[in-house]
């Protein structure tokens, strides 16, 4: 399993396009800093063919006032939780 | 574990270097051992010694020399890529023939091969870039 | 037999930005090489704006600034000899093999998730 690490917005290119094209079905995708936008009800459906699989970063979300307006389907980790997907993933990737 | 960071973004200029840092220091908390971050591409900017940050905004170069201080995390610059953006130690600096320098230990001047090492001989090898 | 769990290659480099306008096309490569170099098995995977990096017919720029055109007609010397593009990148552009500097095999996504897979260390740039 891998960890696929994005930290562009749905809007700005292709990264998320790309992230979820190289992902095999077990691999996990968090969201990072603008990335977080993806986590909003109105863009999480992008995301629909990896749910459960699908997180982002707790202080991202708050700094951008995003905390509480993301989707329930998006598990949401605070920096340790970050770390600890890192872990369990045998290999991390980022796109941006 | 054995980590090691890569890290592609300018401090000041987008979010890398923050989470990136940010992220470090989540790593060693948990115990790991954090190896290296090798800076490359504008990420090199953050081995600049003459950053001057406003007192209110946090000092990124001082927190990469802190985990080196703290921890002995190795600060590790593309020297090829540092040098095309005016990054260089006193040593590259007299040998290019400038009478300044910009980066000074504990960031080290190195080869790009020293990155694909660590990929391989890391066992997580986390990218932040811009 | 394969081992399911080791992967083929060292390090596979992810090209996803067109020549000249940024470093990060030049500055991928020379991750690539370098990793040719120290004896790594490497492959390359163009993908997005990345396929236009293998464009015919390009030219230094203005300033004379060099582009990447004369270093992909390098790989081979550096046996970096595995070339991947993404399907969907040369379908969005309207191009072929055949507009192509170099020999590709064209992948799709499932292709190209089983391509990161096979790989020890992934770049991307």
């Amino acid at each position: 399993m891998k960890l696929h690490i994005v930290n562009r917005a749905p809007d700005a290119g292709r990264a998320v396009e790309q992230a979820l094209s190289a992902m095999t079905a077990e691999d996990r995708l968090l969201l990072i800093e603008d990335g977080v936008q993806g986590a909003l009800p109105s863009q999480v459906d992008g995301f629909a063919d990896i749910e459960g699989r699908l997180y982002a970063l707790r202080d991202d979300l708050e700094a951008r006032g995003l905390m509480g307006r993301h989707d329930e389907r998006v598990k949401v980790v605070d920096v340790d939780g970050f770390v600890t997907l890192t872990e369990q993933a045998e290999r991390t990737l980022s796109w941006y | 574990m054995r980590y090691a960071i890569l890290l592609m973004g300018a401090p000041y200029s987008d979010q890398a270097s923050h989470s990136a840092l940010r992220f470090a220091r989540a790593v060693l908390a948990r115990g790991h051992q954090l190896e290296t971050v090798f800076f490359y591409h504008d990420g090199v900017y953050n081995a600049a010694r003459l950053a001057a940050p406003p007192q209110d905004e946090p000092h990124l170069v001082d927190g990469w020399i802190t985990l080196n201080a703290e921890h002995g995390v190795a600060l590790q610059v593309c020297i090829a890529a540092a040098l095309r953006r005016g990054l260089m130690d006193e040593r590259e600096a007299s040998r290019h023939g400038k009478s300044g320098y910009s980066v000074e230990a504990p960031f080290e001047l190195t080869g790009l091969g020293q990155l694909v090492d660590l990929g391989l001989n890391c066992d997580r090898l986390v990218t932040f870039a811009s | 037999m394969r081992d399911e769990q080791t992967p083929d290659g060292d390090l596979l480099v992810i090209l996803r930005h067109g020549p000249h306008g940024t470093s990060w096309l030049r500055e991928g490569l020379d991750a690539a090489l370098v990793g040719a170099a120290f004896g790594r098995e490497v492959a390359l995977l163009f993908m997005g704006e990345g396929v236009l990096a293998l464009l015919e017919g390009q030219g230094p720029g203005a300033l004379g600034q060099k582009g990447t055109g004369p270093t992909l007609e390098m790989l081979e010397m550096y046996d970096i000899e595995a070339l991947y593009v993404e399907g969907r990148a040369m379908e969005r552009y309207g191009l072929e093999q055949q507009d192509l500097l170099l020999e590709t095999r064209c992948l799709d996504a499932a292709a190209i998730a089983e391509l990161v897979d096979r790989n020890a260390l992934v770049l991307t740039f």
